[in-house]
């Protein structure tokens, strides 16, 4: 035992050695924490990420990401402090649950600026409403993507029976939910086709974690007769698309439609099918993106609050969509067009949508 | 008195086993093993702020610790304090946004007392199951873990939103177990009066098993079932009054966690402080201020793995797999050691019976 020691204590010194003498010109001044989940997601943390870690190839930075122990304001509040004290300058925070915290940490860090994706901060009891000089806030038109998403899934399939799946009840889920069933009201009114969704088939999971769950609702809905769930749940999504890749296997057709990131890949199953039929996206890793290079070049909007919409192309559906026809995809530019333009207008509230 | 040190050294020999295995760990992703834990403990001793969130974040610890390691000491392994924590924090919050107007001397010790209760309801259950019917209390108290999950999702949903449909209102300040003056002086640590109750638990808890009755009866019953019975000593009601207390225990971590430590709940969440327990109950080896110790350990763990991910290039994944790995050390070395013990008297009892053939 004693030599086992011995062994395993000379090669930690001797690993030591080596490590070190690797100097590195990146600059250690960007960082982000996570919000509940891991930076794997396939959505919300991992876009965010992927943004950063693409500015920080273009302007030198080597970005760090802290994951915090758990999802409390003290939890949030222990890992920006982390970063802050170990001289990192930007920091960002993607996640509603960060606005209370942010709303601490801007006083309580002026020289460090701040990005908060998808809230603004506040104080815990909703009164206080103040946006720090030191602090961007972005939102995304979630109901454009969603609308977007719904429409090319109706002019594709013409007639199929839809169904959401929700993570937490959270308003940008409920945003692409919301959306969503706008895009096939529009679809239906407009281009003729057969959208139908009912009460029953619009759910939250109420996590963004339970995989297992995700597919079990995603079962009994194809089981009911749906043909395309939109499953805007993280995890639960995965566990939604994990079980219409089975059913594709076996020669059913059925469809998912993505959300936050083009989840194409994710939905292969034989070959170069994908059970993707498309994909709602916010672009959160463009809006990181944006974020730290305006900081590289000393313009960071701070104090702002940022939209990202269909005006900015800061949301839509993929560029490359294998699952839906040219004729469709033509159809679609041209709503995402009348979008931009202002003539489609889309609601973000829930009006007398189901959920 | 007779001291016995055996736990003291067994457990630190398992913090040193587990750091090591944590330095090569390091220095595999390629990071300088002791610049890492020179970062790991200065982000939790740095700062006056630093060292109170050391003891904030092991004040709910140090709470389910004691919770798993009472019900140990009575042979009973409560794998539920996730659930009664839930349940505790629940009670505790629901009064405190619902008498929201009442003095802080008067709705502090309310919301006491109905984490205590609600905790200790959630572990008399498994409790009972276990006394009456012999429905094993590691499967009992992971239901009611679930139980206690979904009744905190749905509670928090219908009655004590506000703005997110996801977490309750935050209560008020006169409700909270935080401290102006402390937090002010601790440049904006979340050390609050929790860590009194958590203090103040180990100190009766001690008492009870050391100095009580009742303590005496309930490690009977956790020595040997059977004695305990033949000695007269009520089994059954042994086993739900540990239970109950057990979760008394762990509604108080609750309460600490929820009005204390976050000053709101979210749902969807089953806090990991509930499990965490486990493993501060076993390196503390299911002794009260040996708990008080571990857990304060783990708080230091906790605390400082941010720091250290961000000065060095361990990813947070490692930092949390070289703690999971301590904690793996600490706990199979206890295993180890009973498999040991229970492998001498073996051979100890068959070279009895081997003596006694060859007459």
């Amino acid at each position: 035992m004693k030599k086992v020691l011995l062994v395993v204590l000379a090669v930690v010194m001797a690993a030591s050695l080596f490590i070190g003498c690797t100097k590195t010109v990146l600059l250690a001044e960007v960082g982000m924490v996570t919000d509940a989940g891991t930076i794997d997601d396939k959505s919300f943390n991992q876009g965010t990420w992927e943004g950063i870690v693409e500015a920080g190839k273009d302007f030198d930075y080597a970005p760090k990401y802290l994951k915090p122990t758990g999802t409390t304001q003290a939890d949030y509040m222990v890992e920006i402090t982390n970063l802050v004290d170990s001289g990192y300058k930007l920091i960002v925070c993607p996640g509603f649950k960060f606005e209370t915290t942010i709303f601490e940490a801007q006083d309580k860090y002026p020289d460090t600026k701040f990005v908060l994706i998808d809230g603004t901060p506040h104080t815990a009891d909703y009164s206080t409403f103040t946006l720090g000089a030191n602090v961007v806030s972005i939102f995304f038109a979630e109901e454009q993507s969603g609308f977007m998403a719904g429409v090319a899934a109706a002019v594709e399939l013409e007639t199929a029976e839809f169904g959401f799946i929700g993570g937490m009840e959270i308003p940008p889920v409920q945003r692409f939910n919301w959306g969503f069933q706008q895009g096939l009201a529009y679809a239906n009114e407009n281009f003729g086709t057969n959208a139908t969704i009912k009460s029953e088939n619009v759910i939250y999971q109420g996590t963004f974690s339970e995989v297992a769950a995700g597919a079990a609702l995603a079962a009994q809905m194809y089981d009911k007769g749906v043909d395309v769930i939109f499953a805007a749940a993280g995890g639960v999504g995965v566990g939604a698309i994990t079980e219409a890749k089975a059913r594709a296997v076996k020669g059913e057709a059925v469809w998912i439609v993505g959300v936050d990131v083009d989840q194409y890949p994710d939905g292969v199953y034989e070959g170069e099918n994908s059970i993707i039929l498309t994909s709602a996206m916010k672009g959160i890793g463009a809006a990181s993106y944006d974020m730290v290079k305006a900081y590289n070049e000393g313009t960071f909007p701070g104090g702002e609050t940022l939209i990202f919409n269909a005006e900015n192309d800061g949301i839509g559906i993929p560029d490359e969509n294998p699952n839906l026809s040219k004729a469709t995809a033509k159809t679609v530019d041209d709503v995402f067009k009348d979008m931009k333009a202002g003539t489609i207008t889309v609601s973000a509230e829930q009006g007398s949508l189901f959920q | 008195m007779k001291k016995d040190y055996t736990g003291v050294i067994k457990s630190l020999g398992a913090v040193f086993l587990g750091l090591l295995a944590g330095a090569v760990l390091m220095a595999a992703v390629g990071a300088n093993p002791i610049k890492g834990y020179i970062y790991l403990f200065q982000g939790g001793f740095k700062s006056f702020e630093r060292l109170g969130n050391v003891f904030a974040i092991s004040t709910a610890l140090i709470l389910t610790g004691l919770s798993v390691a009472f019900a140990f000491r009575t042979g009973l392994f409560n794998i539920g304090a996730s659930g009664q924590m839930l349940m505790g924090g629940l009670a505790a919050t629901a009064v405190a946004l619902t008498f929201d107007n009442l003095p802080r001397i008067i709705l502090l010790p309310f919301m006491f007392i109905v984490a205590l209760l609600g905790g200790a309801l959630w572990g008399i259950i498994p409790g009972l199951l276990k006394a009456k019917f012999n429905v094993h209390e590691v499967v009992a108290t992971i239901m009611m873990n679930w139980i206690a999950y979904w009744i905190v999702y749905y509670t928090v949903k219908a009655y004590f939103t506000a703005g997110l449909e996801t977490e309750t209102a935050s209560i008020s300040a006169a409700a909270q177990l935080r401290l102006p003056w402390l937090t002010d002086f601790l440049n904006g640590s979340y050390l609050n009066m929790g860590i009194l109750i958590a203090i103040g638990s180990v100190i009766i808890i001690k008492l009870i098993l050391d100095k009580t009755t009742l303590g005496y009866e309930l490690k009977a019953v956790g020595f040997n079932r059977h004695a305990a019975r033949y000695a007269g000593i009520k089994v059954n009601r042994s086993i739900i009054l540990s239970m109950m207390i057990a979760g008394g225990l762990a509604g108080l971590a609750g309460l600490t966690y929820y009005t204390g430590y976050s000053i709101n709940m979210q749902i969807g969440v089953l806090p990991v402080q509930g499990f965490d327990g486990i493993a501060v109950a076993l390196l503390g080896a299911t002794t009260p201020w040996g708990v008080f110790f571990a857990a304060t350990f783990f708080g230091l763990l906790h605390a400082g793995k941010g720091f250290m991910s961000a000065n060095t290039v361990i990813p947070p994944q490692i930092a949390d797999t070289i703690i999971a790995i301590i904690i793996y050390f600490t706990a199979t070395s206890l295993f180890i050691e009973k498999l040991w013990v229970r492998f001498k008297t073996k051979r100890a009892e068959t070279k009895k019976i081997k003596s006694g053939g060859d007459e």
